[in-house]
């Protein structure tokens, strides 16, 4: 009897230290300080789309937390959150939002996630999510599974990965409704052109 | 009964009283109650509207960052996000949001038309088909829908799209965003409560909890932000506090000046005593009966009520007066009294009756209070205060002049009517130039400060205005509805035109069915097979799904139910413009910046429609209570004069009587038109009371029951002294109605006593 509660013991305890060590590992890897450019590549597989929606452009965060997304192809679009608003801004359609974070809606909230993985602020993706990490060197994934979810609800489930190159990843958000979402971005010098500059996207997306 | 046993019980059921008094007591601070009437339907709305509506239960909430603004404090954006989560959890409030956007359930109620975008996509369908289902127009459109679905609203126009491929159903809501503020003003709340915005009671609470969750947010935000509300209910706290003070300082200044007149005329706190415990009695058993009959006391109408202790009083000391005076016993001069008393008690009733019926709501209690409160005192004067005052004995003392006075009208009567009479002639002639105030708002409560902040803080806000809006009836919801289409097409015209700014209608969140037949009939029409092949080309060019959108169904003969409707938190959106009535239907078109009278004169033509303006509506029901004093002062001139005739049996004694008070009201009408002062029905009722307290005096002048005309008129001067004290000390009242009412009583009062002796001869007793 002894013997059995002996080896349950160490069946539970044997997958966690493996599992903290792997997800420290991959989250250090996440991990962001300072500002950062990234080049992306978005691939959308929409329910309404009769093919997959493919976009490009770039990525700048800052220390303060800010995350510009600036799609450049097919056409200029900004989505942004810095401090607690989050902006959208599309010229070819001159459509404008700006809302605080906390009035932010399912989709919008994603790019909070978003926030969350590129600068690797661990504490706001376990607020919402289960993570699970899985390190085989040189490659690495993190699983994110959205706790308490419940029908309906169409939070994505969301997949990073990267391999030996520590610039480049590989993000995929997969919805309830089968919709998918592919990011590839790496990480890149930062841009020198002013009109890439966080604070000057952030004005014309506010529409300032 | 003994007079012993006469004392023991009312010592012992005066406690009895009181208990009861306090037991059954409900003190109503709503102002509604005391200011609006209720007999015609735009009155009733009116009440309605100041009540619950759902505007008037609106406070405007503006943060904003204080100069001293802390360095680690958060953003503007994340307090205001935390103080609506935090006023959300408060019992009393119903909603909360950022005035910059519209609540989340009104946004995701748009959903629910979605199967029914063939209905209700344009309010001028025939018109709008043109641009709505063109088939060039109809890339630019998909490749929309494309970018709405990348966008951070994806989720939510997808829902749409699926069933509505055309986004055709949120066609109407475009304006309801528009009518949305577009700045980035993080600050402006707006903070719907449950309460009726005249229950002050409730919204003082509202007020002190919204404070303090403000508070201790600001306080761990290192106190960086400041609050400012305006509101209807921040009006109706003020006022209650205002009324509040009002009634406190008045109804305790009249009974200290009528309790420090009483004391320098009769120098007996044993008299005293007496006194104070049967006014006690009276003013409890006008409370009791007021509360019996109406179910509530209004604390105006203690206010009010407590300078009837000044009138009251005057029956007790009439008795107490002519014992002194005849060193003979209460008993004997209650009973001797007692005709004249009766009388001058009952043409007081009179004046109070004609101003219940008035039709001033609030004056309705007043004169049950004064009905009930006068018969009690002139009760117990008869029979219980020889009494109380049968071991006493009284001295009067003499007030200085009187005598004079008396005298001095004897020896110049002559020139002295004579020049009356000129300054009569003359006063006749100023009548026409009196003027009527037409604005009721004069008649409220000096609130400057408040609107100042009102107008700061709406400043943050756009403008839809409580007060004024556009009112559609009709007998059944589906006229209405129809009507309040066709006022909403004419308010378009109006926008355009510059009349009107903005306006909150009612399309498409309510569509009538008429409304609804045209739209099918026109979208029906408008899907050709030309169309349906050029939106598949214009989905595939977008990249979108032709197979998933690209089929456009004609419209389905389910219908939007307005039932149906108002089950989904639609409702709450329109809760404040489908307007109770007791018969028929009522809506409220709500109205932005707009000039009065090119809105009513665009509107004109219209069936069941029209402008209406909560101010003008106040404005109109003044002119009627005024209008309706003055035919109840003839009447009640009338009534009195009769039952003086009754009495007294002869048309020239019954003339005289009045003489004095109509002396006294027309010399204070002739003295408002020179100085130009804006009358209301307030100051008529004034002079209506004024006349059924003078005439008292020329009841007891002529009658003269004594036999003694000097101490008649002691008797008489004590009783004005008294009246001067309790309504002079509503003067000190900040709600103009009450210095008003103190001026024009006090006036009359004065004028019909100081006339008593000069327009009626000495007579002998009766």
């Amino acid at each position: 009897m002894k013997r059995f509660w002996a080896v349950l013991l160490l069946c539970l305890a044997l997958p966690c230290p493996a599992d903290d060590g792997a997800l420290s590992e991959v989250l250090g890897k996440l991990r962001q300080v300072g500002q950062a450019s990234f080049q992306y590549h978005e691939i959308q597989t929409l329910e309404l789309a009769a093919s997959p929606w493919r976009a490009s452009g770039i990525m700048l965060t800052d220390e303060a937390g800010s995350l510009v997304k600036l799609q450049l192809q097919p056409s200029r679009v900004i989505m942004a959150i810095s401090g607690d608003s989050l902006y959208y801004w599309d010229a070819a359609q001159n459509r404008r939002h700006s809302m605080p974070i906390a009035y932010a809606d399912e989709t919008a909230a994603q790019i909070l996630i978003f926030r969350g993985i590129l600068l690797g602020r661990a504490e706001e993706l376990t607020a919402g999510y289960d993570l699970a990490a899985d390190v085989r060197n040189p490659d690495w994934s993190l699983h994110m599974q959205p706790k308490n979810a419940q029908a309906g609800d169409n939070t994505p489930t969301i997949d990073i990965s990267g391999d030996a190159d520590p610039d480049k990843r590989r993000i995929l958000l997969r919805r309830a409704d089968g919709e998918t979402t592919e990011y590839r971005i790496e990480k890149v010098a930062a841009p020198h052109a002013e009109n890439y500059s966080i604070p000057q996207l952030l004005r014309e997306a506010g529409g300032e | 009964m003994r007079f012993a046993w006469r004392k023991r019980c009312f010592l012992l059921l005066l406690p009895v009283l009181l208990a009861v008094t306090l037991w059954q007591i409900r003190v109503e601070s709503d102002l509604n109650a005391f200011f609006t009437h209720t007999n015609d339907a735009d009155a009733e709305l009116l009440s309605g509207l100041l009540q619950s509506g759902e505007l008037s239960r609106r406070y405007l909430l503006v943060v904003e960052e204080s100069a001293a603004n802390a360095r680690d404090a958060p953003s503007l954006a994340a307090f205001s996000a935390k103080l609506i989560q935090q006023l959300a959890q408060l019992d009393q409030v119903e909603q909360v949001w950022p005035a910059a956007r519209p609540p989340r359930d009104w946004l995701d109620a748009t959903q629910f038309y979605a199967p029914y975008h063939a209905r209700i996509y344009s309010l001028n369908p025939a018109r709008d088909a043109a641009s709505l289902f063109d088939p060039q127009a109809l890339p630019g459109r998909a490749d929309g829908l494309r970018q709405a679905l990348l966008s951070p609203q994806g989720g939510f126009v997808k829902s749409i799209a699926k069933q509505d491929p055309l986004l055709l159903s949120l066609n109407g809501f475009k304006t309801l965003q528009a009518g949305f503020q577009q700045t980035r003003d993080d600050g402006a709340l707006i903070l719907q409560s449950r309460p009726p915005a005249l229950d002050s009671a409730a919204h003082a609470k509202l007020r002190a909890a919204i404070d303090a969750r403000f508070d201790d947010l600001n306080q761990a935000a290192g106190r960086a932000f400041r609050l400012s509300i305006a509101g209807v209910p921040v009006f109706s706290v003020a006022a209650r506090d205002e009324i509040s003070r009002d009634v406190t300082l008045v109804s305790t200044a009249s009974s200290l000046c009528v309790v420090l007149v009483f004391l320098l005329l009769f120098r007996s706190f044993s008299a005293l005593h007496w006194l104070l415990l049967l006014q006690g009695c009276a003013f409890l058993i006008g409370i009791l009966a007021t509360q019996l009959i109406f179910g509530q006391v209004h604390s105006l109408t203690l206010a009010l009520g407590a300078s009837l202790i000044g009138i009251c009083v005057d029956y007790p000391i009439h008795v107490m007066a002519h014992s002194a005076k005849h060193r003979s016993s209460p008993l004997h001069n209650a009973r001797l009294l007692w005709p004249s008393l009766w009388l001058g008690g009952l043409t007081t009733v009179i004046g109070y009756a004609a101003m219940g019926f008035s039709g001033f709501p609030g004056f309705e209690q007043i004169a049950v209070f004064a009905l009930f409160s006068i018969a009690a005192s002139l009760g117990l004067t008869r029979w219980l205060l020889p009494a109380l005052l049968r071991h006493g004995s009284l001295h009067i003392a003499d007030l200085p002049g009187i005598a004079g006075w008396v005298a001095f009208c004897g020896r110049r009567r002559k020139a002295l009517l004579s020049l009356i009479a000129c300054a009569a002639v003359l006063a006749v002639f100023s009548l026409p130039r009196l003027g009527w105030m037409d604005d009721m708002q004069k008649l409220t409560m000096n609130m400057d400060a408040i609107k100042q902040q009102d107008a700061t803080v709406r400043a943050h806000f756009s403008s839809m205005e409580p007060g004024r809006f556009v009112l559609i009836r009709a007998d059944d919801f589906e006229t209405a509805l129809q009507r309040a289409e066709a006022a909403e097409r004419r308010l378009q015209d109006l926008q355009r035109a510059g009349v009107v700014k903005s306006y909150h209608g009612l399309f498409p969140w309510l569509a009538s069915q008429a409304l609804q037949a045209e739209n099918a009939r026109v979208y029906n029409a408008a899907l050709t097979a030309e169309f349906q092949d050029a939106w598949r080309a214009a989905l595939d060019l977008a990249g979108l799904s032709a197979d998933k959108l690209g089929r456009l169904t004609p419209a389905g003969s389910g219908e939007l139910a307005p039932e149906a409707v108002l089950e989904t938190p639609v409702r709450h959106v329109l809760s404040g413009q489908l307007l109770a009535e007791r018969q028929g239907v009522a809506l409220a078109l709500w109205l932005g910046d707009h000039d009065p009278a090119g809105l009513a004169a665009g509107l004109q033509g219209l069936a069941g429609t029209r402008y209406f303006s909560q101010r003008e509506q106040l404005n109109q029901l003044a002119g009627q209570y005024r209008d309706r004093s003055l035919r109840m002062l003839a009447i009640g001139i009338a009534v009195m004069g009769f039952l003086i005739w009754l009495q007294i049996r002869g048309l020239r004694n019954t003339l005289l009587t009045l003489l004095p008070s109509l002396a006294a009201v027309l010399f204070i009408f002739a003295s408002w038109a020179l100085l130009g002062e804006e009358l209301s029905f307030v100051h008529v009722i004034g002079l209506l009371l004024s006349i059924s307290l003078c005439v008292d005096y020329g009841i007891f002048f002529i009658e003269n029951r004594g036999g003694d005309s000097e101490v008649t008129y002691h008797a008489i001067a004590a009783s004005t002294l008294t009246t001067l004290a309790s309504f002079g000390a509503l003067g000190l009242g900040k709600t103009p109605t009450l210095p008003i009412l103190s001026l024009s009583v006090s006036l009359g009062v004065v004028l019909g006593f100081l006339l008593c002796p000069l327009l009626i001869p000495k007579t002998d007793p009766a």
